[in-house]
């Protein structure tokens, strides 16, 4: 993934947002369900197509006053881990004059 | 115990009506059996609010909920909704296009089908003749497209003798991975019939140990979360408690069952909201007039049931004297308030005490097993 990915949350899954900011995201397709932490929900919900990693890592450094300074890492490590579960992608427009 | 923004599930009893009258249906006659449906229409609007509220889950009920003509046009929206189901059937309406359909969904957690026998004489007793053989076939068309079937058995005064071949027809001969046990219970239709339905003490002491065994032989593949198999456990659990004068553990010595009200909420076939569909004399609100998420955080007659938590077995003259408080969760409000006309109290059905000293006996060795 690419810095100026807009990467984008598959528009099927549930966030149910629970207590002190934490969430469950749930696959109705699977039935699976995973536990995000406040930071996570956070990243999650930027994940609009609108919003580059380098966006979603700017703004998370002016939400979180102590975000780590390799945060980029980490948010792109999850996000990653989202594109691999199917849970998340990168829109790619098509190249002009491609077939 | 703090409660999540909006119910994680419901349970939808989605009609009133069914091809079927068994003698120890729950929903006839109890406070649920309205006389009304919803339009389509109706539940279809109240599943978007659902989408909004983030539901996970619902359960389909009734009634039979296959006897509804527009059943897939519900699932469809249910999917649409991004919600997984599962259905509560009598399995005799169950067709392969059906099943087929359910399947193409592939959000079906389970269809629970009733099986009271291992033939159709303990079946049919106390349903219609000939809807044993109809419930299998329906059962083995599901089987067919790949739907998680988990089957579902009553036990009752007329099968408790068969529940050895009950688990065989069912785990061998059906080739089930499992299948839950409860018995019938002093709700809706029963209660006209209870005295030739329900088990009496000396069948309740032979069908815990006779679960108890089977469930020992089968790898535990028998669930139970009320009735014999249910008790055997807890009681059992009690009694070994009382004998070593275990402490109190934190969610007992008060009304602590059942916790339900803190992840789920039942909506009767008419469009109100209940507790629980065992419990419908409660009406909470009417779906599309009231927000969901605003009666499940703050609807009063909620925030009771919730509360109960709060209320000590030793405030009850029936718990007087029992050895069992510390160990003790009080039992099922729904059964409480079936038998007693009160919900805030035990119930007298489950109580460990009651059973004793009506002769009952807890399953020799049964403390070994478990």
């Amino acid at each position: 993934m690419k810095r100026e990915d807009k990467p984008l949350a598959d528009p099927l899954l549930v966030l149910r947002e629970e207590f002190d900011d934490w969430a469950i995201l749930f696959d109705p397709d699977s039935g699976d369900s995973y536990g995000l932490n406040p930071v996570s929900v956070f990243i999650f919900k930027q994940l609009d197509g609108k919003h580059s990693l380098e966006d979603i890592v700017s703004t998370l450094k002016a939400e979180c006053e102590d975000a780590p300074e390799d945060a980029e890492s980490f948010v792109r490590e999850f996000i990653e881990d989202l594109i691999v579960k199917g849970f998340a992608g990168c829109e790619f427009l098509p190249q002009v004059g491609a077939v | 115990m703090r409660v999540m923004s909006t119910p994680k599930s419901l349970d939808l009893t989605i009609t009133h009506r069914c091809n079927l009258r068994c003698a120890y249906c729950a929903h006839f006659t109890s406070p649920g059996d309205i006389g009304r449906d919803l339009s389509t229409e109706e539940w279809l609007r109240f599943f978007e609010e659902l989408n909004r509220c983030s539901v996970t889950e619902v359960t389909l009920s009734g009634g039979e909920p296959f006897y509804r003509d527009d059943i897939k046009e519900l699932i469809e929206g249910i999917v649409r909704n991004k919600m997984r189901f599962g259905i509560l059937s009598n399995g005799t309406l169950i067709t392969d296009e059906m099943a087929a359909f359910i399947a193409s969904t592939g959000r079906c957690n389970y269809v629970q089908v009733s099986i009271d026998g291992s033939y159709a004489g303990p079946h049919d007793v106390f349903r219609n003749d000939g809807s044993f053989e109809l419930a299998v076939a329906g059962l083995t068309r599901l089987q067919k497209h790949g739907i998680n079937v988990s089957v579902r058995v009553t036990i009752h005064r007329h099968n408790v003798q068969d529940l050895e071949a009950i688990a065989k027809f069912l785990m061998e001969d059906l080739k089930l991975p499992g299948f839950s046990t409860n018995a019938a219970s002093y709700s809706g239709l029963c209660r006209s019939y209870a005295d030739e339905i329900q088990l009496t003490v000396e069948d309740r002491s032979i069908a815990m140990e006779t679960l108890l065994r089977l469930n020992k032989k089968y790898d535990g593949r028998i669930g139970a979360s009320a009735g014999p198999l249910a008790e055997a456990q807890q009681w059992l659990d009690m009694e070994q408690a009382r004998k070593e004068n275990r402490e109190k553990q934190s969610d007992c010595g008060c009304l602590h069952a059942c916790g339900g009200v803190f992840s789920a909420l039942g909506v009767r076939a008419d469009g109100v909201m209940v507790p629980c569909t065992q419990m419908s004399h409660i009406e909470l609100g009417r779906i599309n007039q009231d927000d969901l998420g605003e009666v499940w955080r703050n609807q009063i007659d909620l925030m009771r049931l919730r509360d109960r938590r709060g209320i000590s077995l030793e405030d009850f003259e029936f718990c007087r004297e029992c050895e069992y408080i510390a160990y003790c969760r009080g039992n099922c409000p729904a059964l409480a308030y079936t038998i007693l006309g009160e919900d805030n109290h035990p119930s007298p059905d489950a109580c460990l005490k009651r059973f004793l000293e009506a002769g009952g006996r807890l399953p020799e060795n049964g403390l070994k097993d478990i």
